[in-house]
């Protein structure tokens, strides 16, 4: 091998793992502008999908949008798990695992009465969540059924299979 | 990464309060004030945020955002200036300076994060314009131009003193773009810092019971550092000082914690922290290689304009290391991290140019060397835009949940500009600028951020 071989080997192996780095982030950008966002687990369909990751802040935005937070809705299997494709978002909040979150729904008036309450607790028991469990069993002691509540969200994805 | 800081909100902590103190009074009264602060002396970051704040007439997310990506913008402008590639070896070398800029962990700090304005970032376009200054042909108007810039510097945040440093780093080598005239003058400035600081406004300095610190293998509760170092301090500001020095060249430790030493004994090492250690371990073996071969020609005092760029590098490592003596966080060394880049631009470029005249199983050896030291900088530049884009993310968090977090802190606003002012910023990161698609864990997670 040359000097002049060896330089340029030398140059391309020094420039071009940076440039190709480079290259990659402005691919990104570009696609992201133009609406596909390469390995983007969203945007969020809806509520209960941003509840799901625990994304605050599109939670907040689609409730301001109306989107109403004790509705059932379809939730990809890559948010909370394939065995669970149907959920409000309060139940989605729970699996995300973050009080906060579900503070934040129950001061924004999300939890409209004392079933809904009782239900989300035990889901939250069911799935070991157990400081939103005690949150949200604060005024209340609820009498679960281990698995019930779980079981009925579960139920909701299994009818949808053929 | 102007595309990616584009995203990122204006955040709740050290900025939403910032901005309210800042908007208060007049300029002139908000800078005076600053000057009676106990241990922290920065009048003009508050003169700086006050005077965007006020040409941003309440268009905080765009003045704020614009401010940072203009920042980088000239901050790689200098770059550029300082690197001056003129051949094809220099062109080559660039990507992996500009890699190391971005890259290295010293420079998140200063994208991740504003207060609102990220002047970790502004000092460091004042370091490289110090250098440029430096370097270039002499004029009385350097000297005058080096003395302004050191004393905004030193009075927007502390580790402006670094400025001082690499004008009597840069004259100390053989620079004269400031005279001998322009240097006294530094040092008298310096000397007067610390008189002002000390000895008339009686400033002071934080002192062990401010802040956590990384100590060994974990972090150390400032009750802990009090009870362990309160009455002799040395043998800790020693180890911090020793501390930075060794994160600047090896990215370990980190903010005074050995994390991968610790880990790669319990035989369980993160892959992104194997990666950001590599690549910085390469970069100061081919700085250290320049460094070797340039020792005669350093010996007899012959310096041309690369040599003085490292030796630069050298001086503020070891001036931003001591600086850090009492608490060693990773934006502190940002000025050290960004002259690294700058030093290791210079050296690869010579690094490259002697592969040529190598044997050729020494010239293997080399290249291959080289591009793994390329591929580990490229990993960083990529978890650099990673990470600006999970601080955007946890950023939005902190304003879903901004009421929460205020009542918990017991600051909730009732001043009526206070409450607008967080219902207008609450707005623009919620709905105006809304979260962009979420990356899949999967991706990021071998990434170093």
């Amino acid at each position: 091998m040359n000097a002049g071989a060896r330089s340029t080997a030398a140059a391309v192996a020094i420039a071009g793992p940076v440039v190709v780095a480079t290259l990659m982030i402005v691919a990104f950008s570009g696609l992201e502008l133009l609406g596909r966002t390469p390995f983007a687990v969203g945007p969020f369909r809806n509520v209960a999908e941003a509840a799901g990751l625990g994304a605050a802040s599109d939670v907040l935005r689609m409730l301001g949008n109306g989107e109403d937070p004790n509705r059932v809705m379809p939730v990809r299997g890559e948010i909370i798990s394939s065995s669970v494709k149907q959920a409000t978002a309060l139940e989605a909040a729970i699996w995300s695992r973050r009080l906060e979150l579900l503070e934040l729904l129950d001061r924004r008036g999300a939890i409209v009465d004392m079933q809904s309450r009782r239900h989300l607790a035990c889901l939250a028991s069911d799935l070991s969540a157990l400081d939103i469990a005690e949150y949200l069993s604060r005024h209340t002691s609820p009498d679960c059924v281990r698995g019930h509540e779980l079981d009925l969200v579960l139920q909701r994805t299994r009818l949808l299979e053929p | 990464m102007g595309y990616f800081l584009w995203d990122v909100p204006v955040q709740v902590s050290d900025s939403y309060g910032n901005i309210v103190t800042a908007s208060q009074g007049t300029l002139g009264s908000l800078i005076a004030s600053e000057f009676h602060q106990r241990a922290y002396l920065r009048p003009f970051l508050w003169g700086l945020i006050r005077v965007v704040l006020d040409l941003s007439r309440g268009h905080y997310f765009e003045w704020l955002r614009g401010w940072h990506i203009a920042q980088i913008a000239v901050l790689i402008v200098l770059f550029l200036r300082l690197v001056r590639p003129s051949t094809w070896s220099g062109a080559a070398a660039v990507p992996i300076g500009l890699a190391a800029l971005i890259g290295m962990h010293t420079f998140a700090g200063t994208v991740r994060e504003a207060f609102p304005i990220n002047t970790f970032m502004t000092i460091l376009i004042c370091a490289f314009a110090a250098a440029d200054l430096a370097l270039g042909p002499p004029s009385w108007i350097r000297d005058l131009a080096a003395a302004l810039i050191f004393v905004f510097a030193a009075l927007t945040v502390e580790s402006g003193l670094l400025i001082g440093v690499v004008f009597i780093a840069a004259y100390l080598v053989g620079a004269r773009g400031v005279s001998r005239a322009g240097l006294a003058l530094q040092v008298a400035l310096i000397a007067g810092y610390f008189v002002l600081r000390f000895a008339i406004l009686h400033v002071g300095s934080p002192g062990l019971e401010e802040r956590p610190s990384g100590f060994g293998f974990s972090s150390l509760s400032p009750d802990e550092l009090v009870a362990r170092f309160g009455p002799h301090p040395l043998p800790f500001y020693a180890y911090n000082v020793a501390s930075s020095w060794f994160s600047v060249l090896l990215s370990e430790p980190r903010g005074g914690t050995w994390g991968l030493t610790r880990d790669l004994l319990r035989g369980e090492p993160s892959l992104p922290a194997v990666i950001g250690a590599t690549a910085s371990a390469l970069g100061s073996f081919v700085i250290a290689t320049y460094a070797w071969r340039r020792r005669r020609e350093w010996r007899a005092r012959r310096f041309d304009r690369d040599d003085q760029l490292v030796l630069v590098f050298m001086a503020i490592a070891a001036a931003n290391a001591v600086l850090s003596y009492g608490y060693t966080k990773d934006v502190i060394l940002s000025p050290a991290g960004a002259f690294f880049a700058i030093a290791l631009a210079v050296a690869s470029r010579h690094f490259l140019e002697s592969i040529a005249s190598m044997p050729t199983r020494r010239a293997v050896a080399a290249t291959v060397m080289i591009g793994v030291l390329s591929t580990a900088w490229a990993f960083r530049a990529i978890g650099a835009h990673l990470g600006v884009r999970t601080a955007a993310v946890a950023l939005r968090g902190e304003w879903a949940y901004v009421d929460l977090w205020l009542e918990r802190k017991s600051q909730v606003p009732t001043d009526p500009f206070a409450v607008a002012l967080k219902d207008r910023l609450q707005d623009e990161a919620v709905r105006r600028h809304p979260l962009r698609p979420m990356l899949g864990s999967r991706w990021s997670g071998w990434v170093p951020e």
